[in-house]
């Protein structure tokens, strides 16, 4: 099967110049899951391209959403109401928690411990349940307009929706407290896949890798939207800089997340949850830069608007393509076994690559290698 | 001191160094947001001192932006409450500017990127290579240009193949 083949998970090629069991260099290639969203964003109105941002990603479909309406209303110079703000944080932060949760899933699924795998994604549901009550929906939540949110959240609803925020609080504890101590995890993932405070800074990598990476930068507290300047949550940060490190940033992220939900539902904010966008779509002449942290680290958007009801210009840069250099880095030096778990590692958006090829430098040879052989050699190397 | 007024600060700072006559604009629309123009051949200039003197050592992305005339290079950094487009201007017959992959690192690939789909070319790039667009993709055909509507990329592709 090619790399562009439909019922693989997304594609992506990297090479590796191997030496026996080591990496020793590694070579990107990507464009194998290009849809030229920005080109068709461009000729499409901007009611239209609500449901294109939407679509950029399966799974953190809100924080392009979110970013997208951000940017049309800075140039449009709008201010939304307080309870809209509430709202899209609210449903930002429970995608967040989907988002690591899945990832934890996948991580341990990498590395042969599918027990693990089968808790956390049960424990998943609950979270897709609670996005199902609120927005009507379990992947593209559709929650961000552009003047504010779709749907509202009902009062008598909340105490439900907080006694399941409690449950899955109290599993995530469960969960840290494997992933810090499982004998599996840690032979997998402690040490393994490190990225230097210097070489995250050095590689602009975003999102949860480089907090593992000891930088406590996150676009929710360095350049603050909606209302997390108003709601007490803190920066994680580790500094092992390896698959660890990721595991546990995501993991009390995820708890933080929660928190974050909880007291969005306590605060809510009465009120109107939009403005009325113009009925005729048009916006006038400007431009913006809208940046959102999504699960997997800084999302961007920018936006060139020359009047009417089209962007002249729209630019998105998703984290994922943010992290490709870091993780390089990260690959270089490491096992051959190693790979899908330091791929992993960053939660990449086109994860499970399919197909790498290898080549001995000392040998002078080359051969090519699946996501999920690859998996399998991992778990059996290390047995 | 409010972050609008840094931000002018900051301008002004950058405006002494870089020289006026090679400022082309600048705006800060809103807080935590500062766009600027600047002359082509002050690309690497500018970034080393926004590196050494500013602090910024985060490259979010880069930008290409048809403007008809010309070709728009958008450099988009980032540090704590300030997120910076710098921008630079490249006529349409000679699309090259300074590659800075080797002060900023994380730059490679977004130069990679707007080399592929809207023909900026980094003058002193260390690999430059195809990334997004396949190996067999027609030579100057660059999707997000406003001359290639998707018909014309059908047709460009369908010439060469038939």
């Amino acid at each position: 099967m090619g790399p562009q083949h439909p019922a693989l998970k997304e594609p992506a090629n990297f090479t590796f110049k191997v030496e026996g069991e080591l990496v020793i260099d590694v070579e990107p290639r990507i464009g194998y899951n290009h849809r030229g969203i920005e080109k068709a964003m461009e000729s499409r109105t901007y009611i239209q391209n609500l449901y294109i941002a939407e679509r950029v990603c399966g799974i953190c479909s809100n924080a392009h959403q979110t970013c997208y309406t951000q940017c049309v209303e800075d140039v449009l110079n709008m201010e939304i109401p307080e309870r809209a703000k509430y709202i899209r944080v609210l449903v930002a932060e429970l995608e967040r928690i989907h988002s690591h949760y899945l990832w934890l899933g996948v991580a341990a699924h990498e590395i042969g411990f599918d027990t693990l795998f089968y808790y956390i994604w049960r424990d998943r549901e609950v979270v897709m349940d609670l996005l199902e009550e609120i927005s009507g929906n379990r992947v593209n939540y559709a929650i961000p307009t552009i003047g504010g949110v779709r749907r509202d959240v009902q009062k008598d609803k909340i105490p439900e929706y907080l006694k399941m925020l409690d449950a899955l609080g109290e599993r995530i504890k469960f969960f840290k407290n494997i992933c810090a101590t499982e004998k599996t995890v840690l032979a997998r993932a402690d040490g393994v896949g490190f990225l230097s405070k210097e070489d995250a800074i050095r590689l602009s990598a975003v999102g949860p890798n480089l907090r593992a990476s000891g930088v406590a930068s996150d676009i929710r507290a360095d350049s603050p939207y909606l209302v997390y300047d108003e709601i007490p949550w803190k920066v994680i940060s580790y500094d092992g800089g390896d698959v660890l490190a990721n595991v546990l940033v995501r993991v009390d992220e995820t708890a933080e997340s929660v928190k974050i939900c909880k007291h969005c539902l306590e605060h809510l904010p009465d009120g109107p949850i939009r403005v009325k966008f113009s009925p005729m779509g048009k916006v006038p002449e400007g431009e913006a830069v809208s940046l959102v942290e999504a699960p997997r680290g800084e999302l961007v958007h920018y936006i060139q608007s020359r009047g009417g009801d089209k962007p002249y210009r729209y630019k998105i840069r998703a984290p994922t393509f943010g992290n490709i250099p870091s993780v390089c880095e990260k690959l270089k030096g490491g096992y051959i076994a190693d790979i899908p778990i330091v791929l992993a590692g960053i939660d990449p958006c086109f994860s499970c690559t399919d197909r790498m090829v290898f080549v001995d430098e000392r040998k002078g040879k080359s051969w090519e290698m699946t996501g999920e052989l690859l998996r399998r050699y991992g778990i059996e190397w290390y047995k | 001191m409010s972050l609008i007024e840094n931000h002018k600060r900051f301008v002004d700072g950058f405006t002494k160094f870089l020289g006026a006559e090679n400022i082309l604009e600048s705006k800060i629309p809103r807080e935590r947001r500062v766009f600027i123009t600047i002359k082509r051949e002050k690309l690497r200039d500018a970034v080393k001192y926004l590196m050494d003197h500013e602090g910024f050592n985060h490259i979010t992305t880069i930008t290409g932006l048809d403007a008809g005339e010309t070709l728009d290079v958008l450099y988009h950094l980032t540090k704590k409450d300030l997120s910076l487009t710098l921008r630079v201007k490249a006529p349409m017959d000679d699309p090259a500017v300074d590659s800075i992959s080797d002060l900023m690192n994380g730059a490679f690939m977004y130069e990679l990127e707007v080399h592929d789909l809207i023909g900026v070319v980094p003058r002193g790039h260390p690999n430059l290579k195809r990334l997004i667009l396949p190996e067999d993709w027609p030579e100057g055909v660059h999707p997000l240009l406003k001359k290639w509507s998707l018909d014309k990329i059908k047709e460009e592709i369908n010439g060469k193949e038939g």
